[in-house]
């Protein structure tokens, strides 16, 4: 990494680094406790400081060597407390006289293992002796483990260094000390690299433009509440922040971007002169199918094509005089001038709890309150017997919506398409063409041109049958209508699995926003 | 909606003229079709009909009429319909129908063609036509099915007869061996796909010829003697049988008209019946039977908007292959012989609209001014919202349905299971245990959520403000639906008394004066849960608490969690 040499540089030095800069001369060797000594960095400020700079090629480590380390095990520290097994046996045997074995356990606490092994170390080296009747005796007095004793001592501010220790020492404290698994041993050895570092030319030159910029790493950083209190800014500087230095991510509140695009959408829609309805998820067959004219045998009502409720099955009864208005019109077509279809509409059927399928539901069951003129919109969660996969939900929201008056017509369906197509979609072309739906006739279709997704049927329409409007008592035409919004919520959340749109996933819903 | 295969040879020949895929896409609009699949390899395409109610234009030649008139073409002439009183000559063609048939499979029609031999195209638009037929507007043939047969291995009269299942036996079509009728359902594939329209009946519908030689068994299988029709046959003997005598007429003659546009010569027949039917005891097929429909002029103008004079309508209707009479202001339509979707004036107002091509009306806004707003559960949960983000919130939005498992089983103690399924909407035909519930509450669709976000960065807080549904008696349904708030916080310190700090803060802003009491909620560590009461008590706004290790175990979440979840319905009716 070339030197740095811009001040704009110096910003992004962290006030550690600085004074560690400011205190090195050029080829002065150095490892990390220097700096703690010479600066007073606490634990882990010297290892930083020292691999930032490196990491910027400001310091560059110049000699590596490995040395051993003696620490003190928890057995050592108890040992350092209690005198070693050793001292404790003979100071045993000092104070009541020879002793058989267990004796010497139960006088000194040790177990007898140890008492064993402590008269076989201490009997070789002329210390103890067997005397009658089995009792050990001290042969020869005075302390075997003095310098042990020392070094345990010492072991208890910090690890000894081999190297510190002359070659007697060396020898005591090799024989109780351990490599691994050092739980019956004092001394546990570690290796450690101790490492050396000195400038780069590099560091001499940022050392050097530091100082001439007068800078010392005691600039103020985080201003303090303390600062304004006593006034201690007024004869201090600032440390300048690199502008560019990454930030920590806020966790902030926030709106989940499929809902802010259905009240786009629902915004839109009153901004028209629509008002909202809503309605129950829970739905019986009258409502859902019976009310729009679609005929009990209508094979889109088959089980493999709406949910039933398990219990209660029934709703205990329909509102008349619409149950009665309706089962007539489908029966012989009633007083709405259709011949009906023919069939003796069933009752019980018609009570029957279903999942609300359709939105136009809800536009149909607005019929009877509704105001003339009128329009209203829902944005409804139906749900669907489907496989759930990339394009298919169980439950999904469907727009939906009527507009009643006296003198509604074709030509103002095409014209609410249009304004859809070109409010809601952004449509640059529309194309209306003849659809069908059991409810509406005329039926109309609409088809727009997408700016990014290109020609899509965008909707659905038509004018509600006399069959469906009579029976609630609503004599005006009306217009109904159903758009397909979601394929334009995918692409303005910049997805293109329906699943996503009612994800779990808190990382991702986090981090959506609008694509478009 | 059906999709048909075409030969794009074929439908160009009956249409009478060739054309570019562009003129076809711009022309299959005046019959509700889509080019869903251009020519392939074979010169076959695909097309997609969207009106269900209009099967004669499932077919070849339907589609071809349809087009061809509307380009201009003339309106052919059937002249082999018989009418009420006035039957065609049927010679010898007769059917005879057993009694006992009245109450399994009432009605047959039939009738037969002779003229030129069939060729593999002509075969598979018929096995097509009926197939379709069948299935969409047969209701998979449990309404409508069809049979086509040999005519030259036939003796007259057919008998439709009601047999023993267990004794009649006869060699199917696409088996092997002889059965019997009962053995056909379990080990024929159209037994099993087709069995179940009869298998209750102790007696099933059978088709034989004079001499006792099988014809079918309806709906389920051809003979495969008589009814294994083959390229190069000439004479062909065609059946339909059912439960609804107009959908039988009008698919027979669906059939009827494309086999004589196609050139066949048709042939009636005549069924016999030992019972009534709508159309008298002896039926002569292919039979018109549509009533004429009326509109008044002033419905046509007034539902277009547009001025049309009483020429504009006829030409329009010309132009769909329907002949129109006036009479002072009203326009009558005779249905053609294909079609039997006109049910009220307004069927005939489609016709028009579609007859005079949509780009003739002129798209224009309704006058009428009206007042746009939220419904008032939307504007008050758009508040909460607000209140919510500023208070650290993400808001979230799930699926409705999901299982009981995570419903209620991972957040309650087992003791309190039956309770809670009690209370919860289940549905009685689900596609898999996965989508069985409703959700009875938005809590557990919040802990889905945190399940799989172990990853994101903490601090966690959820909220969903939508709908649940639960049993409730007060309601005709027996189910009411809730608009519910929902809000989760998972973090190290999350816990009672950090929920409890961002309910007072967002009921505060919120303008809803309320008392806590403790509560017993077997979701939520024991004193740690309070219900939020009205000022001096009465039903509770909703509840809150810190969620018991069991569910957090349940749920595999290691992190502590609060939760909490209102009613909206109830603060807003006490809530400024």
């Amino acid at each position: 990494m070339p030197p740095m040499s811009f001040l704009a540089d110096l910003k992004s030095l962290h006030p550690l680094e600085v004074k560690t800069l400011l205190t090195l001369s050029d080829g002065e060797r150095f490892d990390v406790l220097y700096l703690s000594e010479r600066l007073g960095f606490k634990a882990g400020q010297g290892n930083q400081a020292v691999s930032w700079l490196q990491s910027k090629g400001l310091l560059v480590e110049v000699e590596r060597t490995t040395e051993l380390l003696y620490e003190r095990t928890e057995l050592g520290a108890e040992y350092a407390q209690t005198g070693t097994p050793a001292q404790r046996v003979l100071d045993a045997l000092r104070s009541q006289g020879p002793m058989t074995m267990p004796e010497i356990a139960a006088a000194s606490g040790l177990p007898n293992r140890d008492v064993g092994s402590t008269y076989g170390r201490l009997s070789k080296e002329g210390s103890l002796s067997m005397g009658e009747g089995k009792r050990v005796e001290i042969a020869r007095d005075g302390d075997p483990d003095a310098a042990l004793t020392t070094l345990l001592a010492r072991g208890d501010r910090a690890p000894l260094r081999g190297a510190d220790l002359d070659p007697s020492e060396l020898s005591v404290l090799q024989s109780v000390s351990k490599k691994r698994g050092a739980a019956d041993a004092m001394f546990r050895v570690v290796e450690r690299d101790h490492v050396l570092f000195e400038l780069t030319a590099g560091g001499s030159s940022v050392r050097d433009e530091l100082r001439s910029a007068g800078l010392t790493g005691e600039e103020i950083g985080q201003v303090t509440a303390e600062h304004l209190q006593r006034g201690s800014w007024k004869n201090a500087s600032f440390r300048p922040y690199g502008v560019n230095a990454p930030t920590s991510r806020l966790i902030v509140g926030r709106r989940n971007a499929y809902c802010e695009y259905l009240d786009s959408v629902k915004d839109k829609l009153t901004s028209l002169g629509f008002e909202e309805f809503d309605g129950p998820l829970v739905e019986t067959e009258f409502w859902n199918s019976d009310a729009l004219f679609m005929p009990q045998f209508h094979s889109a009502r088959d089980i493999h094509d709406v949910y039933y409720v398990k219990e209660p099955d029934h709703a205990r009864e329909i509102e008349e005089p619409y149950l009665s208005n309706v089962a007539q019109t489908h029966e012989n077509g009633w007083t709405t001038g259709s011949r009906g279809w023919g069939y003796a509409f069933d009752r019980d059927f018609t009570r029957r709890l279903i999942l609300r399928s359709q939105g136009t539901v809800m536009s149909a069951k607005t019929l009877h309150t509704a105001k003339i003129p009128g329009k209203y919109f829902g944005v409804l969660r139906c749900f669907r017997y489907d496989q759930v996969d990339a394009t298919h939900l169980s439950d999904f929201y469907q727009t939906e919506g009527i507009v009643l008056g006296e003198e509604v017509n074709l030509r103002n369906l095409l014209g609410l398409l249009r304004m859809f197509a070109e409010e809601l979609a952004g449509a640059t072309e529309v194309k209306y063409v003849p659809g069908y739906f059991p409810f509406t006739e005329p039926s109309v279709e609409v088809h727009i041109k997408h700016p990014v997704l290109g020609w899509f049927e965008l909707g659905g329409s038509g004018i509600f049958r006399p069959e469906v409007t009579r029976p609630m008592g609503i004599d005006v035409p009306v217009l109904a209508w159903g758009l397909g919004i979601d394929r334009m919520a995918l692409m303005h959340l910049g997805l293109n699995d329906l699943r996503d749109l009612f994800s779990g996933d808190l990382e991702s819903v986090r981090l959506r926003r609008r694509a478009g | 909606m059906p999709k048909i295969e075409v030969y794009r040879d074929a439908l160009m020949r009956c249409i009478g003229r060739s054309m570019s895929d562009d003129e076809l896409e711009e022309l299959l609009p005046c019959a509700k079709a889509e080019l869903d699949e251009p020519a392939d390899a074979e010169g076959i395409m695909k097309i997609e009909l969207n009106d269900t109610n209009r099967p004669d234009l499932w077919s070849t030649a339907g589609l071809a009429r349809q087009l061809r008139t509307y380009l201009g073409g003339a309106v052919s002439d059937y002249p082999f319909f018989s009418r009420r009183g006035d039957p065609r000559d049927s010679a010898d063609r007769r059917v005879v129908v057993d009694a006992a048939l009245e109450s399994i499979r009432p009605f047959l029609v039939g009738f037969a063609v002779t003229g030129r031999a069939i060729d593999e195209p002509m075969l598979k638009d018929i096995i097509q036509t009926q197939e379709k037929l069948t299935w969409n507007y047969g209701r998979k043939r449990k309404s409508i099915s069809m049979g086509v047969y040999r005519t030259d291995l036939i003796e007259y009269p057919v008998l439709y007869r009601a047999v023993n299942p267990d004794t009649t036996t006869f060699q199917p079509l696409q088996s092997e061996e002889v059965m019997s009728m009962r053995e056909m359902l379990s080990r024929h594939p159209k037994g099993v796909e087709f069995g179940a329209i009869v298998a209750d009946f102790p007696r099933f519908p059978l088709l034989t010829d004079a001499r006792g030689e099988v014809l079918s068994f309806p709906p389920v299988i051809n003979s495969a003697h008589i009814g294994a029709v083959e390229v190069g046959d000439e004479n062909l003997f065609i059946e339909l049988t059912g439960i609804d005598m107009n959908s039988l007429l009008v698919t027979a003659s669906i059939v009827a008209c494309d086999l004589a546009d196609t050139g066949f010569t048709i042939l009636p027949v005549t069924v016999e019946y030992p019972y009534d039917t709508p159309y008298g005891r002896s039926l002569t097929a292919p039979y018109y039977f549509q009533e004429r429909c009326s509109v008044e002029l002033q419905e046509v103008q007034s539902l277009l908007g547009e001025g049309l004079s009483v020429g504009d309508v006829q030409a329009a209707l010309e132009r769909m292959g329907i002949a129109a009479t006036v009479h002072d202001t009203t326009v009558t339509v005779d249905p053609p012989h294909v079609r039997n979707d006109f049910m009220h004036g307004v069927d005939v107002v489609e016709d028009v609209m579609i007859g005079r091509g949509m780009e003739s009306f002129t798209p224009e806004m309704p006058r009428d001014f009206t007042v746009g707003r939220l419904s008032p559960v939307e504007a008050y949960s758009r508040r909460l919202k607000s209140v919510l983000v500023g208070a650290g919130f993400q808001e979230m939005i799930f699926n409705y349905l999901g299982s009981g498992r995570d419903y209620i089983e991972r957040n309650y103690p087992e003791s309190e299971w039956a309770e809670q399924y009690t209370r919860s909407i289940q549905i009685a035909n689900p596609m898999s245990e996965n989508y069985e519930f409703v959700r009875p509450s938005t809590i557990p669709s919040l802990l889905a959520s945190e399940a799989v976000s172990g990853n994101a960065a903490y601090p966690h807080n959820m909220f969903e403000i939508g709908k649940i549904g639960l049993r409730d008696d007060r309601d005709v349904t027996g189910t009411g639906t809730f608009t519910a708030l929902g809000m989760v916080s998972a973090d190290t310190d999350a816990g009672f008394n950090e929920m409890n700090s961002y309910v007072s803060a967002i009921l505060y802003y919120i303008g809803l004066d309320f008392e806590l009491i403790e509560a017993e909620d077997g979701r939520f560590i024991p004193g740690r849960v309070a219900a939020v009461v009205p000022v001096g008590g009465g039903t509770e706004y909703g509840r809150f608490g810190e969620l018991h290790p069991r569910v957090l175990e349940q749920w595999g979440i290691q992190m502590p969690m609060s939760a909490a979840e209102f009613l909206l319905e109830r603060m807003m009716k006490d809530g400024r």
